[in-house]
């Protein structure tokens, strides 16, 4: 009998992040893509509200992003047990492949093979990075907030490219001028 | 070097930083310069192995460990990785309860759309980097018309392009 990953529990929990965690190549945010259509579009665990509420939160975490928006995925499905088996999960595999791959590391440097599979998947993850990154912001384009919200996508790439400022202090920037000015229907 | 040592600045790099590769300046001034034990060469393989492996690309301090103090290292740098990620708890659930308060939600709001623009800003470097000829550019679109208009899973897609890219080489596409 096929196992009912409907129903939120440890085992699924399990399951679900040490599955779609430990398979994509491209980093947290790709990763990320890959948890939302399986926790969201598929599962529907949680709402996607909750979702992108754990994924702004994960950015003003210190240390890595990835492992932050999982654990808080993990609080918000069966609070501290969920946090602790999503965060090992998510992470014993992964951490066990790089080792490995830190000790096969020349040898995967000079094959041909390896290296173009690779490259190829992680043109897969540029795809993942940017349909996740207009999942984020399509529900907030309506048109009342648009001017809002292009505002701030303006100012991001503004201080991003012109004034290279670090991704943190976008962040906090960004916090700052929503509670200076929140808007009338927020 | 001392496990526990290393466990202190590998866990300091990791409190300080805000993103996985933000902490490579204080690993590089602790390990490199401070101890030196570890290379620039290996640190930079550190960076090339957690783009090359699945995970976030955090997962490189699980390598630098690995170099420092083989399999004790490693672990000890999967530890300093994971364990800042338990701080979110206290924020999830502070800003979770007061989630619609107005001003709550309109910082909540203003932060998921820099965060987005961040995230779109990360894929231009990304795909300079990943799309370097007609296979590659021909593979980001397919996935990306597959992942924005069906329902296929992201592992088929990923594991495709593995496949397609290895057959490539092999038949010297």
């Amino acid at each position: 009998m096929r196992p009912n990953f409907k129903e939120i529990n440890i085992k699924n929990i399990f399951l679900v992040f040490a599955s779609m965690g430990n398979l994509t190549f491209g980093g947290g945010n790709a990763t990320i893509g890959v948890l939302h259509r399986e926790i969201i579009e598929r599962l529907s665990w949680i709402s996607n509200e909750k979702f992108v509420l754990s994924f702004a939160i994960s950015r003003l975490s210190p240390g890595s992003n990835y492992f932050a928006f999982c654990v808080s995925i993990g609080w918000l499905l069966k609070r501290f047990p969920g946090a602790v088996v999503s965060l090992l999960a998510s992470s014993i595999p992964c951490s066990m492949i790089a080792a490995i791959a830190t000790v096969a590391f020349s040898f995967a440097q000079s094959n041909s093979i390896i290296k173009s599979a690779i490259h190829g998947a992680i043109a897969a993850a540029v795809s993942i990075t940017l349909v996740t990154s207009w999942n984020l912001i399509k529900p907030y384009l309506n048109k009342k907030s648009s001017f809002r919200v292009l505002s701030i996508i303006g100012l991001t790439f503004y201080l991003h490219y012109f004034i290279e400022l670090s991704a943190i202090d976008i962040i906090i920037i960004s916090a700052c001028l929503g509670g200076f000015f929140p808007s009338e229907k927020s | 070097m001392n496990a526990l040592v290393l466990f202190l600045i590998l866990l300091k790099a990791s409190l300080t930083s805000f993103s996985g590769l933000a902490a490579i300046p204080i690993v590089r001034e602790e390990l490199v310069i401070h101890h030196h034990v570890l290379t620039d060469t290996q640190l930079n393989q550190a960076v090339v192995i957690s783009r090359s492996t699945p995970g976030p690309v955090a997962i490189y301090l699980v390598s630098v460990g690995y170099f420092v103090d083989g399999y004790i290292g490693a672990m000890v740098g999967w530890l300093a990785m994971i364990l800042p990620a338990f701080l979110v708890i206290p924020l999830i659930h502070f800003l979770g309860q007061k989630a619609d308060h107005p001003r709550v939600k309109s910082i909540l709001t203003s932060v998921i759309i820099a965060s987005a623009t961040l995230l779109f800003a990360q894929v231009i470097p990304l795909a300079k980097d990943a799309i370097d000829g007609y296979l590659t550019f021909i593979i980001a679109l397919i996935s990306f018309l597959l992942l924005l208009f069906t329902n296929v899973k992201t592992h088929w897609v990923i594991f495709s392009a593995l496949l397609i890219s290895a057959i490539s080489v092999i038949f010297s596409l």
